[in-house]
Parts: C-alpha cells; sequence; structure tokens
C-alpha cells in the first residue's frame, strides 16, 4: 500500500452519539452489567418490532366494543391479545428501563383528538410501535408540538375544526401511549386484516388519520443541506 | 442507602417478570390526590435531574387519572428506590400553559404525568 493511499470509508459518518453508545455499551461489558451476548439477543428482539401490533389493535377495537373497552382501560392487557407482551416480551422480562410496562391507549372522538410527543427526549411505545421514526425524536417536533400543536398537525396535512379539542400528550415519565384513531368512514363492513392495513404509524403517534386507500405514512419532504459535509474522500 | 450499594441489578431481579411500574405497587401509601382534583404544579428546585417540564410549572390542571407508583424520576435517575411515590395525569388547558394561545381554540388541552411531590391542591 503507497504513503498516498487512503483506505476507502467504511460508513459514510458515525455520529458522535453513535461512539458514545459504544464507549457505553463497550464499558457496561467490562463492567459486567450485561454480556456482549445479551446485548446481540436484544438488538435481535428490537429489529423484530413494528407498528403492525398496534394498528391490529386498533382494528380489533374499531370491530369489538368490549375489545375496545379493555384496551382504553388496560392497555398493557389488551396487547396480549395482538401477540405483544410488555413484561415478558423483551429479553428482560421487565421491558427496559426506557420502555416501562405502562401502556395507554388514546381513544380519539370527533370532537377530540390526541397527538403523542416525549418533549424530553424520545420516549415511545417501541414494544407495540417499533423504532420511532426520525422526526419524532427531533427538538423541532419536540418543542414545536406542545406549543403550536394546530401549525405542526397542519405541516403534516391535518387541519382540524376549531371546535375539535386537540390534546398533545407529552410522555414524559412511565407511560407510554398509542392514538385509537377514528374509524374513518367508507370503511363498512371490512375485516379486521382490511382495517389494518390503513391504521399506518403515523395515525397511531396522531400526525395523520386513517382513510380507505391510504397504507403508507406520507412521504416528509427532505430538504438538501445548506452546508453538506465535505469528507475529503 | 437500604441496599447493598454495589448490586447493580437490583431493579432487574425486582422487576422480571413483574414489570416497571408494576414492582412497585402497594409501596406509596396513601394517594394524596383523586380524579378531578384541581392541582398546580410547584416549582421545586430541580438541579441536576428532572422529568417535570419547566412550561408546566405553576400552571393549574386537572388530574384524569391515578396511574401508578413508582420512584420519582429525580430519585430514580440516582438510583434511588426507597420512596415510591403516586403519579397522575394531570390535563391542562393549552391557554394556561401559554397565555398567548389563540382564544378561538380554547378547547385544546395537553395532558402530561407528574409524580405526588409536584402537585399541590388549587
Amino acid at each position: 500500500m503507497s504513503d498516498t493511499h487512503k483506505a476507502a470509508p467504511m460508513v459514510d459518518e458515525v455520529s458522535d452519539f453513535e461512539i458514545l453508545e459504544m464507549a457505553v455499551r463497550e464499558l457496561a461489558i467490562e463492567k459486567g452489567l450485561f454480556s456482549a451476548e445479551d446485548h446481540r439477543r436484544w438488538i435481535e428482539y428490537v429489529h423484530t418490532l413494528g407498528p403492525l401490533p398496534a394498528a391490529r389493535l386498533a382494528a380489533k377495537a374499531w370491530l369489538d366494543p368490549d375489545f375496545k373497552k379493555l384496551a382504553v382501560a388496560d392497555g398493557v392487557k389488551a396487547s396480549l391479545a395482538v401477540g405483544i407482551d410488555w413484561i415478558n416480551g423483551p429479553p428482560t422480562k421487565f421491558g427496559t428501563p426506557s420502555d416501562y410496562c405502562s401502556f395507554r391507549v388514546l381513544e380519539d372522538t370527533p370532537k377530540v383528538k390526541h397527538v403523542v410527543v416525549c418533549t424530553l427526549c424520545s420516549c415511545y411505545p417501541r414494544t407495540i410501535l417499533g423504532q420511532s421514526p426520525e422526526w419524532y425524536r427531533t427538538p423541532n417536533y419536540r418543542r414545536r408540538l406542545v406549543r403550536w400543536p394546530r401549525q405542526v398537525l397542519a405541516e403534516f396535512g391535518l387541519q382540524l375544526a376549531a371546535d375539535v379539542e386537540i390534546r398533545v400528550v407529552d410522555s414524559n415519565q412511565k407511560t407510554r401511549y398509542m392514538v385509537l384513531p377514528l374509524r374513518p368512514i367508507g370503511t363498512e363492513g371490512w375485516s379486521e386484516q382490511q382495517l389494518t392495513e390503513i391504521v399506518t404509524r403515523d395515525c397511531l403517534i396522531g400526525v395523520a388519520m386513517p382513510q380507505p386507500g391510504v397504507t403508507s405514512n406520507a412521504k416528509r419532504p427532505v430538504h438538501p443541506a445548506v452546508h453538506p459535509i465535505h469528507t475529503g474522500h | 442507602m437500604s441496599k447493598n450499594q454495589h448490586d447493580r441489578a437490583h431493579h432487574a431481579k425486582k422487576a422480571s417478570g413483574v414489570g416497571d411500574p408494576q414492582c412497585f405497587r402497594g409501596e406509596a401509601g396513601q394517594a394524596k390526590f383523586k380524579n378531578g382534583d384541581k392541582v398546580r404544579i410547584r416549582d421545586l428546585p430541580d438541579i441536576f435531574y428532572t422529568r417535570c417540564q419547566v412550561y408546566t410549572r405553576g400552571a393549574v390542571g386537572r388530574i384524569t387519572k391515578v396511574v401508578y407508583e413508582s420512584p420519582a424520576a429525580e430519585d430514580e435517575a440516582w438510583d434511588n428506590t426507597d420512596h415510591p411515590e403516586w403519579f397522575y395525569s394531570v390535563v391542562f388547558r393549552q391557554h394556561e400553559l401559554w397565555p398567548d394561545y389563540p382564544a378561538s381554540y380554547k378547547n385544546d388541552t395537553l395532558e402530561t404525568e407528574f409524580s405526588e411531590r409536584w402537585l399541590e391542591q388549587a
């Protein structure tokens, strides 16, 4: 290898937070708080998670009034019906210190629309919804949603009448939340499977409402950086 | 500290198969507030760590749900789980939090949780 040769980067960029995560993880393994094997099992578990169980929970609640009552009263118990055991599902058998086993289903009505945020960091019901979207963790969403909910929802394409109560739920202690949206008109006679398909992740956070024919999250605009990073490679 | 200072897994042992905050059930004694109570958020010192957002301090809201028992985040951050408290979900009118919130949206609300130490009767 000549002196002038520069190795191609293995990844484009490693953020400070990724370096911090590696450092803390390696220290924790050295200290014996958990093993490398525990960590691998945890990562594999996390990669199996997604919003589908929460979507199915919403569909079930639309179809079965008794199940809806249970979901609103005891989200942890209702989650068992869609295969999510908050307590024993994760490899730790007690959730995690950031995904506690307190789960509330927030029922929208024609006059109340819920929307979830964590102003402190990124608390999110990962056990039943998977990893949070990047925008959910941004300071922009977190600080603006509590202060200007109508404007932020409008940016997501959701404009609500003045007489609808928007209830922002700030998830900053141990309870995690999902929104049970209103069942849209035009879905009469639909099966649980059909209904599940229109309950997208954004509907479960509360920034969108389900619509027949819409089965994926709306695209978010991505703006090119004003001052892009030049790595020199 | 009542527990072995070097038992870093004590939380995991206590919560395994039970869940957190379920593992603190029955440890906080009598709840001071109930559903429907009007409460004001206290403005306590929060040096080092807190989960009580500054935008709620001094605001008056109503308890909608007595949620669970748990050590307050301000204690748990230092691994102190000796004194669990009741937690409450409190709803505020947005106008109470942000005085210039538009009057045409007076129905809008915000809900979040507090440990008992942050609340006083209003």
